[in-house]
């Protein structure tokens, strides 16, 4: 692949891709991409990126949105955590999600709940969110499990940190999860 | 029908073009084509030259990858029709051909109806049309942990730019900074991204 003399910039193609380009600029970074193979092999990287992330199912759902999914047929399983657990659990064949029913929580005054995901072994930080969905008449937060998670690692470390008026309480809970 | 099935004949004779050792002009893929000189592995080389580009507009504009592979098939195969009857005046600029008639198809393709008629003439295509050029798909959890390198500011304005598809000036009022600030933490968040996801894509081969 040739070198492009006019190569579209990186922040270009990222705003682009970011829908944060006026029609007119938009336009001509597709003038230009569909001339340039060079162009059109970088602009599809960040393309990939984009589409990546927007494929992206948040990691916690609400009762409402598991029922929803229920009713399109979803095969759903549910196992109950509670604060401090360390167990095993498998993600059955069946399933399409596999929801982490993350309990034993007082949530009645809380204000939000920030979530966290790390790998125990390694202390790697893979996920974190800063304001959840939580159930507060249950006292829960519902973590869905897909099969495509089965590329994290073994051991994950669900860390809830729950923000009251008061301060702040946290609960922690050790998945290792397996596929069958 | 009968030339658009000549067409589909056509694109699932397999990929020719790699015993050309010179990369050649579009305009003489687009020549070779109309005159018949060779046209099978012309119209090869140009399908392999611009399926990328077209997936990438469709991708951009219908924002869906399945509209975005039908987009490929539709255009290229109006493209090939075009250019076997003749009809690209200037085939200089094939590239603008290209782009014209990815941007009508898709355009007809947001309404269901047009899709609808595009699926009869994709009845003619049997053989999906290879991918390459396309960036490889991302596995999921070399993402995570790239995310998770990304400074805590930089992870939120991807999420809220990419996933949630805010726009930028409300990721700028959330975050309490200007939209260029917000541009330019994405900018290098993205680029952070890609060389994490590269180096964990090397690590892996």
């Amino acid at each position: 692949m040739s070198p492009c003399p006019n190569q579209v910039a990186w922040s270009i193609l990222v705003d682009y891709w970011a829908d944060d380009l006026p029609d007119a600029e938009a336009e001509a970074v597709e003038a230009h991409v569909f001339g340039c193979a060079t162009c059109a092999a970088e602009s599809a990287r960040v393309a990939a990126i984009g589409q990546t992330l927007r494929g992206l199912r948040s990691p916690v759902v609400t009762r409402e949105a598991l029922a929803t999914l229920a009713a399109q047929g979803k095969r759903i399983f549910e196992d109950a955590f509670v604060p401090g657990d360390r167990r095993e659990i498998l993600f059955p064949a069946d399933a399409d999600l596999l929801i982490f029913r993350l309990s034993g929580l007082d949530l009645a005054g809380a204000e939000h709940v920030s979530f966290s995901l790390r790998s125990e072994s390694k202390g790697e930080l893979l996920v974190e969110i800063d304001r959840v969905p939580f159930e507060r008449g249950e006292g829960s937060v519902l973590l869905a499990c897909e099969r495509h998670y089965a590329s994290l690692p073994p051991d994950i470390v669900a860390e809830l940190h729950i923000h009251e008026p008061a301060g702040e309480r946290v609960a922690t809970y050790t998945i290792l999860h397996r596929f069958a | 029908m009968a030339s658009a099935a000549a067409a589909a004949l056509t694109l699932r004779t397999g990929v020719l073009a790699c015993r050309w050792m010179e990369p050649i002009a579009d305009a003489e893929l687009v020549r070779r084509i109309s005159s018949g000189e060779d046209a099978a592995a012309a119209e090869s080389e140009l399908c392999r030259r611009f399926a990328p580009r077209v997936f990438l507009y469709g991708l951009k504009h219908l924002r869906d990858e399945d509209l975005a592979r039908d987009l490929v098939q539709t255009v290229l195969l109006s493209v090939l029709v075009a250019a076997r009857a003749g009809r690209i005046v200037d085939p200089s600029r094939a590239d603008r051909y290209m782009l014209g008639a990815s941007r009508n198809l898709a355009a007809r393709m947001r309404d269901r109806e047009a899709r609808s008629a595009g699926d009869e003439a994709l009845a003619d295509l049997p053989a999906p049309l290879p991918d390459d050029g396309v960036a490889d798909p991302i596995e999921l959890g070399a993402l995570f942990r790239c995310l998770g390198r990304l400074e805590e500011r930089a992870r939120h304005i991807v999420m809220l730019s990419f996933q949630q598809r805010k726009p930028t000036d409300e990721v700028a009022a959330r975050l309490a900074l200007t939209p260029g600030n917000v541009r330019v933490i994405r900018h290098r968040a993205i680029a952070a991204l890609r060389r994490c996801l590269d180096a964990a894509s090397e690590a892996l081969t």
